[in-house]
């Protein structure tokens, strides 16, 4: 069974994970076009070689950051999501400001 | 020994029917069932510090969440461990679960007078003023008690998580997978030669994992026990922070 370090729960099993993608930054959905907007939601880069992706801890639903190599399936490093978004992204407010711009 | 009706008590576990066909004893404690004893086990005393499964889940608990979680319990007295998965026991006996740095789980003491869960309920108004939501726990999760000087090898063929006594201490959490279901594990100070594992799993995946540890405990003699048995094994004032 291959293991992964959760940052908060420590190593575990890898079926209790779920993966959750590449990771890439959001773009600002009221300012990009349609074409960015796309190409975040669905494209992947598929790159061979060092990545950073999003795995969930699926008993705890806690979300973090992995640091992977896709050619040779090893784990770099794990680490919480905290380390890149220092707070919180509130959409509702953005949304309900783009509607009054409009 | 006369017993209590499931039928005609609304806070009932949803276990009941296993244990009416397992020869179940219910008393009824502030309105609450749970199971007390069960026929046709002479020694269930020696049974629970053999391998014994209780149901707690009628039992109170609460929980709550939010960035200003942690510091809205402080304000009401409420002791947290430093780092998360830490159990820390509070004054009137109860056990709070540190889950993650922002959430917790408070779950009652078996002996009555657990203030602190009454007090926190009346006080969910101000919480959520001040960013720490509640997380009505009681009807979401089903609680067991896994008793016994076979508890950790009982959890050994179902749980990948190394709980044995000297690698999983008291006071230790984990959130992982037992018998495939999410579940949170704890230990929990009985009299000091009984392990006690408290393992908490979504409500509607209850009956599973109750059957699931029932067969599992088969190979070590392992029996349900009742809520009364337990109580005995449980010393009524807290010794010590876990």
């Amino acid at each position: 069974m291959k293991l992964l370090t959760c940052p908060l729960n420590g190593p575990r099993n890898i079926t209790e994970f779920s993966y959750g993608g590449e990771f890439h930054h959001a773009p600002d959905s009221r300012t990009c076009d349609t074409k960015r907007w796309v190409e975040y939601v669905f494209f992947h880069d598929n790159q061979a070689g060092n990545v950073l992706e999003w795995w969930c801890h699926t008993a705890t639903s806690y979300w973090f950051l992995a640091e992977r190599n896709t050619v040779t399936d090893t784990v770099l490093r794990t680490f919480p999501a905290s380390e890149l978004f220092k707070q919180r992204v509130d959409f509702a407010t953005q949304e309900s400001s783009a509607k009054n711009d409009k | 020994m006369v017993s209590a009706s499931p039928e005609h008590h609304l806070r009932r576990s949803q276990l009941y029917r296993i244990h009416q066909s397992a020869g179940a004893y219910f008393e009824d404690q502030d309105g609450t069932l749970s199971v007390s004893q069960y026929a046709g086990n002479a020694d269930e005393l020696g049974q629970a510090r053999r391998l014994g499964l209780a149901d707690l889940s009628t039992l109170s608990r609460i929980g709550f969440k939010g960035h200003g979680a942690p510091a809205w319990l402080h304000t009401q007295g409420v002791l947290l461990p430093e780092q998360p998965n830490q159990t820390l026991l509070q004054t009137d006996g109860s056990l709070l679960l540190r889950l993650s740095a922002q959430e917790v789980l408070i779950l009652r003491a078996l002996h009555p007078a657990s203030a602190l869960i009454t007090q926190l309920q009346n006080q969910v108004s101000s919480a959520a003023a001040q960013h720490a939501y509640v997380l009505p726990r009681a009807d979401s999760h089903c609680w067991l008690a896994l008793t016994g000087e076979y508890a950790a090898q009982t959890l050994a063929k179902i749980c990948g998580v190394d709980m044995r006594l000297h690698k999983f201490a008291q006071g230790d959490v984990a959130q992982t997978s037992v018998a495939r279901v999410n579940a949170i594990v704890t230990r929990y100070a009985l009299e000091a030669d009984t392990p006690c594992f408290y393992i908490l799993c979504d409500v509607s995946l209850a009956e599973f994992l109750w059957v699931s540890l029932i067969d599992t405990m088969l190979e070590f003699g392992g029996q349900p026990i009742g809520l009364a048995t337990l109580r005995q094994l449980q010393p009524t004032k807290p010794s010590s922070p876990s």
